[in-house]
C-alpha cells in the first residue's frame, strides 16, 4: 500500500516535471539552444501566478493563462532582441549566454521579490479524495491534469496548425523552411515565447505543490534537461512520460535509498542513457 | 621574445614579493585570485583547446579538497602527501569517467560532466571517512604568505604547462579536435587519448588548487567543495580573458576577481547581477575574450564589437 501511494505521488509530481521539460525540449529541438535559463523562467512564472493570486485574489488556475501570456511576451522579446543576435554561434556561446540570463533573472527576482519562500495556497489546497484506499491530493491531481492537457494542446498546435508546421519545418531544415516563406527571426521568437509560456505554466503549478524562491531555477533546469534526454525531442507525450519516469524514480529513491541520493540517481541514469544509447534519440550528439 | 621572457619573469617576481610588502587583506585576496586563475587555466586546457565545455572540473576540485582533507584530518598524513592523494583521486576519476563520456560531444558532454559533480557530492555527503554532511576540519596553520607562494607556484606551473601545450604537437592535436574532430581523427590524431590526457592534466591542476584552498581555510564540506558556481566561474574567467590562449584565462581571472571582490564588499546581490550581465554582454560583443578584443579593436575599432553579431545573427 505504501509502495502504491509512493508510486502515485511520483506519477502526479512527474506529470508536472514533464510539463516543465516541454518548454525546454521545444526550444532545444527547434532553436538548438539548451536553455540554461529555463528554470529561471519557471521561477518567474511561479511568481506571476503567486502575485496574481495573493495580490489580486485571482484563482491560481484562472491565473495560469494570464501568467502564460505574460511569459510568452517575455520570451518572445528575449529571443527577438537578445538571443537572435548570436543564435548561429558555437554551442558554448549559447550555453553561456543563457547561463548569464539565468544569473541575471535569479538576482533580479531576489531584488524584486526578496528571498522569502512563497507558496500558492488556495482554500482547497488541503483537499483529498480517497480512491481504492489511496489518498489523492486534489491539487496535485489538478496540476497533473493541467500538465497533460497542456502537453496535448502543444501536440495539436505542432501537428495541426500552420504555425506548428512552420515550427516543425524549421526544426528539420532552416534553409528549406526559409525558402518556403518562413521568417526565422519571427518564428524563433514565437517558439521561444511558447517555451517560456509552458515554463510559466509549470512554474504556477509548481508554486501550488511546492515553494517558489528566486533560487529554484538551477535544479529545475537540471531536472528538465534530464527529462528531455530521457523523453527525446520529437514527441510532447514522450517528454511527459520522461517526467513521470523521473517522478517515480525520485519517489522510490527517497523511500528506499535516502532523499540525498535522488539527484545523484537521476543524474546517474542520465549518464547511463547518454553513454548507452547515443545513436537513436541523440543522433547529432 | 627575450624581452617578453624578462617581462614575464619580472611579473612573477613582483607577484612573489607581495606578501613581503602587502597587508593581510591583500595577501588573502591574492591567494583567492591566484587559485581562481589556476582553476581558469586548468579549465582552459580542455575547454579552451579542444572546445569541450567541462562542468565537471568542480568535481576534480572537490576530490582535491577531500583528498587533502581526508589525508590530513583522518589519517594524519603531511600536507604534501594529501595533495598527492587528492591529485591521484582526481586524475583517476578523470580517466575513469573520461573514457565513456568523452565520446559525447557538445551539449551532451557538458551536461554529463554536470552530472558527475552532482553525483560525487551526494556520495561524499554519505561517506563516514569524509565526515558526511558535516565536513572535515583540517589542522590550523597561520601562514598566509606560504599559501600565497604555493598558489603562485602552482599558477606558474599550470601556465608553463599551457605554454608548452600551445606550441607542442599535443596542443596542435587538441586544436585540431576543436576545429573539426572527425578531420583530426582522419589526420591521425588519436582523439580519445588526446582528450583524456587533456582532461587529466586539467583535473591534476584543479585538484592541487583545491587541496591548497582546503588547507588554507582549514575546513571542507560537500556543498563548498563541489560548488557548481565555482565551475561556472572558471568557465567565465577563461572565456572572458580568451579561451585557447596562454595568458587569456589569467587576465580574465584577475580582472573578474578584482571586479567581483570590489562589488561584493559593498553590495553582494548587485555583484552577482553584474556578473550575469557581463557574461551576457561578453557573449554578444566579445565571444573570443579580452585578448582578442584588444587586438581586434586596434585593427578595426568599434566595428569589432558588431562583427560577432553580424556573423552569428539570423
Amino acid at each position: 500500500m505504501l509502495l502504491a501511494q509512493i508510486l502515485l505521488n511520483g506519477v502526479l509530481l512527474g506529470g508536472l516535471y514533464g510539463l516543465m521539460a516541454l518548454g525546454m525540449a521545444l526550444v532545444w529541438g527547434v532553436l538548438n539552444i539548451v536553455n540554461l535559463a529555463h528554470g529561471a523562467l519557471v521561477m518567474l512564472g511561479g511568481y506571476c501566478v503567486y502575485f496574481l493570486f495573493a495580490g489580486l485574489g485571482i484563482d491560481p488556475f484562472a491565473a495560469l493563462p494570464i501568467a502564460m501570456l505574460a511569459m510568452f511576451a517575455f520570451g518572445y522579446l528575449l529571443q527577438r532582441f537578445v538571443l537572435n543576435l548570436i543564435i548561429r554561434s558555437a554551442a558554448l556561446n549559447t550555453l553561456l549566454i543563457t547561463f548569464g540570463l539565468d544569473v541575471v533573472l535569479t538576482y533580479l527576482a531576489q531584488l524584486a521579490f526578496t528571498a522569502d519562500f512563497r507558496t500558492i495556497n488556495p482554500s482547497y489546497a488541503g483537499a483529498n479524495v480517497a480512491i481504492l484506499g489511496l489518498t489523492v491530493p486534489l491539487l496535485r491531481l489538478a496540476a497533473f491534469v493541467a500538465a497533460v492537457v497542456l502537453a496535448a494542446l502543444l501536440w495539436v498546435l505542432l501537428q495541426r496548425t500552420r504555425l506548428g508546421r512552420a515550427i516543425r519545418a524549421t526544426a528539420q531544415n532552416l534553409v528549406a523552411a526559409r525558402l518556403y516563406g518562413v521568417d526565422p527571426a519571427q518564428l524563433y521568437a514565437l517558439t521561444f515565447g511558447l517555451g517560456a509560456a509552458l515554463a510559466g505554466a509549470a512554474g504556477g503549478l509548481y508554486g501550488m505543490v511546492s515553494q517558489v524562491t528566486p533560487y529554484i531555477g538551477a535544479t529545475l533546469t537540471a531536472k528538465s534537461f534530464v527529462i528531455t534526454i530521457i523523453g527525446g525531442l520529437e514527441n510532447p507525450f514522450g517528454i511527459v512520460l520522461g517526467g513521470i519516469v523521473i517522478g517515480i524514480i525520485e519517489a522510490l529513491a527517497s523511500l528506499y535509498i535516502g532523499a540525498t541520493f535522488t539527484d545523484a540517481i537521476s543524474f546517474g541514469l542520465l549518464v547511463l542513457i547518454l553513454v548507452a544509447r547515443p545513436a537513436r534519440s541523440l543522433r547529432n550528439a | 621574445m627575450m624581452w617578453r621572457a624578462i617581462f614575464l619573469g619580472l611579473c612573477v617576481i613582483g607577484l612573489a614579493a607581495v606578501p613581503f610588502f602587502g597587508d593581510d587583506v591583500l595577501v588573502q585576496y591574492g591567494i583567492d585570485a591566484l587559485l581562481f586563475a589556476t582553476l581558469a587555466q586548468a579549465w582552459n586546457i580542455l575547454g579552451g583547446f579542444t572546445g569541450y565545455v567541462s562542468f565537471g572540473n568542480s568535481s576534480f576540485y572537490g576530490l582535491g579538497t577531500y583528498g587533502t582533507a581526508i589525508a590530513m584530518a583522518q589519517l594524519h598524513w603531511p600536507f604534501g602527501i594529501g595533495l598527492g592523494l587528492g591529485a591521484v583521486l582526481a586524475v583517476g576519476c578523470a580517466v575513469l569517467f573520461g573514457i565513456p563520456i568523452l565520446r559525447l560531444r557538445g551539449h551532451y558532454f557538458a551536461i554529463a560532466t554536470l552530472a558527475l559533480s552532482a553525483s560525487l557530492s551526494a556520495i561524499i555527503a554519505n561517506l563516514d571517512i569524509a565526515g558526511r554532511n558535516i565536513g572535515l576540519i583540517l589542522p590550523l596553520t597561520r601562514a598566509d604568505a606560504a599559501f600565497y607562494e604555493e598558489a603562485l607556484l602552482l599558477l606558474v606551473a599550470a601556465t608553463a604547462t599551457v605554454a608548452w601545450i600551445a606550441r607542442s604537437r599535443f596542443g596542435m592535436g587538441l586544436l585540431a579536435i576543436r576545429e573539426d574532430e572527425d578531420a583530426a581523427l582522419v589526420m591521425g590524431v588519436n582523439t580519445t587519448r588526446y582528450k583524456i590526457a587533456a582532461l587529466s592534466l586539467s583535473a591534476f591542476f584543479t585538484a592541487i588548487a583545491g587541496g591548497i584552498h582546503a588547507y588554507w581555510i582549514t575546513f571542507v564540506d560537500p556543498g563548498g567543495a563541489f560548488d557548481l558556481t565555482l565551475n561556472v566561474r572558471m568557465v567565465i574567467m577563461a572565456m572572458f580573458g580568451g579561451p585557447g590562449t596562454v595568458f587569456g584565462p589569467l587576465l580574465g581571472a584577475f580582472v573578474l576577481s578584482a571586479v567581483y571582490d570590489v562589488l561584493a564588499s559593498s553590495i553582494s546581490t548587485a555583484a552577482a547581477l553584474l556578473f550575469g550581465l557581463v557574461i551576457v554582454l561578453a557573449v554578444i560583443f566579445m565571444p573570443r575574450g579580452l585578448l582578442d578584443l584588444a587586438s581586434g579593436f586596434r585593427r578595426e575599432g568599434a566595428r569589432y564589437l558588431l562583427q560577432n553579431i553580424r556573423m552569428h545573427r539570423l
